[in-house]
């Protein structure tokens, strides 16, 4: 129920500011939908759209499940992408396709590693820690794409592009359908995550931590170790997003590889509250949101609309958490 | 060698009210994320209110939004039971989207030149003011002490028959103000308001605040410090040291690595006010 109003509160929040905007809201209702929903083709981007959500949205879940706040999804995912490629460049076909997800997944945990680790021994808060080695993740893979790593035929920075065998297969491939297999993984991922949480030690230990560290501590948890494995395992998952965007969708890496993927699932994350399972549908509407969000800048709508919208979502479904726990009280 | 110290100054100057913002809002208890948020709302107000009803305005304009947004997060942490850290993350969310909205949406794109505003001086004499009024605000009078009173523990604040919420209201305006001054100065220095130009500059300022362990005196130092390695970034840019060009993305990056070091806690122990974040 809470999940159904605030899809609801997202989309009229959407609406609304477009409509403040002054751009007439029928008129940004079907250039959204037809956008993001309305052909085959679209729907195909919506769902392209979605993957990255979905991994980066399952690495901030993770760590939000442990009372953490992993807003360096963004640089992990960046370092992550950027690993990837470089590997799958080095290593040709089907075992570089497997290092080089190795590699984003190692980029991003490693990433992650200096955050977690204030955060666990020293009680750095670890948004500022991380949204530091964001800024970090983007100024180094901009040096490293501009000059060491860029290909040697190409102007802009970026890298040369992985040849077909050592990328992502497509699950579904007849246009105007396409549908990568990247998507699965990330499906798969969050099935595993959904289970690992609820039948495993280890993820109620973490979730225990999450509700209550000084209980947790009391209950024999060690606090400190868990929110360090948090935060890496939160990043890998991030690194295994970029990776697959890099393996699956773009081939390359680049300057600007992340549109802000790090920041949207954070809100994708927020809105599943507890349930792994919800990371999924929250990822597809942040998703439609951005694929339509694309076609409405034809009709001069910033792009900084997604964001906007993102932050009060997240407002909005905390004041709602707080009114149910209120009320439970 | 003047150049230098010119240079830390006007870089300074933002970090030293935001960090006074954020001295203001987690004394009195509240954490403040959000003070990235607030500094670059206040940069786009100031900038759109600048250009079309001059600069005085502009400024007060800015102080007005970040005042706003300093009371929503209160009311969204005092009223709400809001987390903190919650609360601030999406007001820096909804901050940088709206602004980039705003901006693109209010100003006229074929506009070119500075935007006219109050000189840069004005801002640097409240860098310098803020930081020793707070020190005798909090050494010497009644408000200073209920302040820390509200943020140290609000239970017994409450006991001996002081009102936390309302400090903390009170002290959520004070922030309110400095970040607006923040974020007014960095339209003032550069002229032109750009997406997100703060550039962290909210979160390196709470660092130097956990750096000067929540002290006014030490946080100052901890921003010129700051302002400091940021200058290194227009000095040092593709010039060699001892014969390494070192590029200009590592002297960028400087400070935000300097944050996370700071974090780390190498500096100095942590003297985090005792109710931080209670209610």
């Amino acid at each position: 129920m809470k999940q159904v109003v605030l899809i609801v509160a997202c989309v009229v929040a959407f609406i609304g500011m477009l409509v403040l905007g002054g751009i007439s809201p029928v008129e940004a209702a079907q250039t959204l939908f037809t956008g993001s929903l309305g052909s085959p083709r679209a729907i195909s981007g919506s769902l392209k759209e979605t993957t990255p959500l979905l991994l980066a949205g399952l690495g901030v879940f993770f760590a939000l499940r442990a009372g953490l706040f992993n807003i360096g999804i963004e640089g992990q995912f960046l370092l992550g992408g950027f690993a990837s490629a470089l590997v799958a460049l080095a290593v040709p076909g089907p075992a570089g396709l497997l290092l080089a997800m190795v590699a984003g997944i190692a980029a991003g945990a490693l990433w992650a590693l200096p955050a977690g680790w204030i955060r666990a021994y020293r009680n750095g808060h670890e948004v500022i820690t991380t949204i530091m080695l964001n800024s970090v993740a983007v100024a180094l893979t901009d040096f490293l794409v501009a000059g060491p790593a860029r290909a040697a035929n190409q102007t802009g920075a970026t890298t040369a592009t992985i040849p077909t065998s050592g990328r992502l297969p497509a699950l579904l491939n007849s246009p105007p359908w396409n549908v990568s297999s990247g998507l699965l993984l990330g499906l798969i991922l969050c099935g595993v995550m959904a289970w690992w949480m609820k039948r495993r030690v280890a993820g109620y230990e973490l979730q225990a931590v999450g509700a209550n560290p000084s209980a947790a501590e009391f209950a024999g948890i060690n606090v400190r170790k868990v929110r360090l494995n948090a935060m890496l395992i939160s990043g890998a998952i991030g690194g295994l997003g970029g990776a697959i965007q890099t393996l699956a969708f773009e081939g390359r890496f680049y300057q600007g590889f992340s549109p802000g993927y790090g920041f949207d699932s954070l809100g994708v994350a927020l809105l599943a509250g507890s349930n792994a399972l919800l990371v999924v549908p929250m990822s597809l509407l942040f998703g439609v949101l951005s694929k339509g969000g694309t076609s409405l800048l034809i009709l001069g709508v910033p792009k900084g609309l997604t964001n906007l919208v993102a932050g009060l979502v997240i407002l909005i479904s905390a004041t709602i958490r707080y009114r149910r726990q209120a009320q439970d009280a | 060698m003047l150049n230098t110290v010119l240079l830390t100054l006007s870089m300074a100057t933002p970090l030293v009210l935001a960090a006074m913002a954020g001295y203001c809002s987690e004394r009195s208890g509240v954490i403040n994320i959000g003070l990235e948020g607030k500094m670059l709302m206040a940069a786009c107000v100031s900038a759109l209110v600048s250009i079309s009803h001059g600069p005085v305005l502009g400024v007060l304009a800015a102080i007005l939004a970040a005042i706003i947004m300093s009371l929503v997060h209160w009311l969204a942490t005092q009223r709400f039971g809001i987390d903190h850290v919650i609360s601030g993350m999406s007001l820096n969310a909804i901050s940088a989207g709206a602004t980039n909205f705003m901006f693109t949406r209010f100003s006229d794109p074929d506009r070119s030149g500075r935007i006219g505003t109050l000189p840069p001086l004005f801002y640097q004499v409240c860098a310098i003011a803020a930081p020793l009024a707070l020190l005798v605000y909090v050494a010497k009078t009644r408000g200073g002490l209920w302040l820390v009173a509200a943020g140290s523990d609000p239970e017994k604040a409450r006991l001996a028959g002081l009102q936390p919420d309302r400090i903390r209201l009170f002290a959520l305006i004070a922030t309110g103000l400095f970040s607006g001054l923040a974020g007014a100065y960095l339209v003032a220095d550069t002229g032109v308001f750009t997406d997100n130009m703060t550039a962290g500059r909210g979160y390196i300022a709470l660092a130097a605040l956990i750096l000067g362990g929540w002290r006014v005196g030490q946080t100052a130092l901890a921003c010129l410090a700051f302002g400091f390695l940021s200058s290194l970034n227009l000095l040092f840019q593709g010039t060699d040291l001892a014969g390494v060009a070192l590029p200009s993305e590592f002297w960028t990056s400087l400070p935000y690595l300097a944050t996370v070091i700071a974090l780390a806690g190498f500096l100095g122990k942590q003297r985090t006010p005792a109710g931080l974040g209670k209610t």
